[in-house]
C-alpha cells in the first residue's frame, strides 16, 4: 500500500505555502487519493492495480502544484514572480551573454591569472568590467516591479545560479561520455577544472554582478527614502 | 464525453450544486457528482482542489476540518450565503445557454 501522505509531500513539496497551509494542503490531497484507493479495493481491484488508478487522479504533479499555488496566491502572484525576478533575470543572462559572444568575436583573449595551485585561470577582464552594469539593470527592472531585497539581488546575479545549474549538469554527463568511450578519467584534473571554470566563470563574475545590482539597489531605496521624506 | 473546456465551466456549477445537497469533503464530493452526470463531469485533482480554492477565496464556500469516526481528518466544504446567491443566476447562464444551444443545433438539423 502507498504511504499517500509521503507521496503527496514528496509531489508537492515546492509549493511555496506557509507550512501550515502547506501541511493542511497535503494531508486534504492524501486523504482524497486514500480514500479513492479503499474505494477501489472495495470494488475488487488487487492492491497494485488500484494503487496505479488512484494515481491517475493526481495526474501530472507539477500542474496539480501550479494550479494550487495559483488558485491560492492568486493570479497576480505568478504575473509579480515573472515581472521581478525572471524577466530581469533572463534578461541580465542574455545581455551578458550577447557581450562576451561580441567580445570574443572581436577575438578578445581572456587575460589568465596563474597562481601556485591548480593551474591558470582565465579571465575576460573587459566581460567582467559591464558585468556590474547588467547586473545593476537587472536590480533595476526588479526593483521597478516591486521585488524584494532578495528578489531584486537574486535578479542581479542571475546568470550566476544558471551558469551553476548548467556546470553541475554539464560535468556528471562528461564523465558518463568519457566513461562510455572508455577513456579513463583523472577526478583529480576534473577537480581541477571545475574549480578553475567555477572561479573564472561563476564565483568572479557572480561577484561582480552582484557589486552593481547591491549599488543599484542601494541608490533606488535611497532615492524612494529621499522621495518619501519630501512627500511628508 | 464532454470537451474540456465546456467541462471548466460546468464544473463550478456542479460544485455548487452538489454542496446545496449538503456539507462534503473533496473525495465525497467528486464521488457523487461522477455518479449523477454518469462518468461524464470526472474530477482529477488539479481540477477539483484548486477550484475549490478559488471559491473559498471569493467567499462562496466555507471549509473546515472534521474527524470521522475512524480518526481521519477531512475538510468539508459548505455553501456560504454568498454561494447560495451565487448559484441561482449561474444555473439561469447555463440553462439559456443550452437552450440556445438546442436551438441552434434544431435549425442546422432542420
Amino acid at each position: 500500500m502507498a504511504d499517500w501522505r509521503r507521496l503527496v509531500r514528496r509531489h508537492l513539496s515546492g509549493l511555496g505555502l506557509d507550512s501550515a497551509e502547506q501541511e493542511a494542503v497535503h494531508t486534504e490531497l492524501s486523504e482524497h487519493l486514500q480514500e479513492a484507493y479503499e474505494a477501489l479495493l472495495r470494488e475488487g481491484l488487487p492492491k497494485h492495480d488500484a494503487t496505479k488508478r488512484a494515481l491517475t487522479l493526481a495526474g501530472d504533479w507539477q500542474d496539480l502544484q501550479r494550479k494550487i499555488l495559483m488558485a491560492k496566491k492568486g493570479r497576480d502572484f505568478m504575473q509579480k514572480r515573472l515581472h521581478q525576478l525572471w524577466i530581469p533575470g533572463f534578461l541580465t543572462m542574455t545581455l551578458s551573454t550577447v557581450f562576451l559572444m561580441a567580445l570574443q568575436k572581436q577575438r578578445f583573449q581572456p587575460r589568465m591569472v596563474s597562481w601556485s595551485g591548480p593551474g591558470n585561470v582565465l579571465f575576460c577582464i573587459p566581460w567582467l568590467m559591464s558585468l556590474p552594469v547588467f547586473g545593476a539593470i537587472g536590480a533595476y527592472l526588479s526593483s521597478r516591479a516591486g521585488g524584494s531585497r532578495w528578489t531584486v539581488l537574486l535578479a542581479s546575479v542571475f546568470p550566476a545560479p544558471a551558469l551553476t545549474a548548467a556546470f553541475l549538469l554539464m560535468f556528471p554527463i562528461d564523465l558518463i561520455v568519457e566513461w562510455i568511450i572508455g577513456r579513463q578519467v583523472d577526478f583529480s584534473l576534473v577537480a581541477t577544472a571545475i574549480l578553475r571554470d567555477g572561479i573564472g566563470w561563476i564565483l568572479v563574475p557572480g561577484a561582480a554582478l552582484l557589486a552593481g545590482g547591491s549599488l543599484a539597489q542601494f541608490l533606488l531605496s535611497r532615492r524612494l527614502g529621499s522621495r518619501s521624506v519630501a512627500g511628508n | 464525453m464532454i470537451g474540456a473546456g465546456i467541462k471548466r465551466g460546468t464544473a463550478e456549477l456542479a460544485v455548487l450544486s452538489i454542496l446545496e445537497e449538503g456539507a462534503l469533503h473533496g473525495y465525497e464530493m467528486a464521488r457523487r457528482i461522477e455518479e449523477q452526470t454518469k462518468g461524464a463531469l470526472r474530477f482529477t485533482l488539479a481540477a477539483l482542489y484548486p477550484m475549490l480554492y478559488r471559491m473559498e477565496k471569493r467567499g462562496w464556500i466555507r471549509g473546515s476540518w472534521e474527524t470521522s469516526a475512524n480518526g481521519r481528518r477531512r475538510r468539508c466544504y459548505r455553501l456560504t450565503a454568498e454561494g447560495k446567491k451565487k448559484l441561482s443566476p449561474i444555473r439561469q447562464e447555463w440553462a439559456e445557454l443550452f437552450h440556445a444551444l438546442r436551438r441552434l443545433t434544431k435549425v442546422s438539423h432542420g
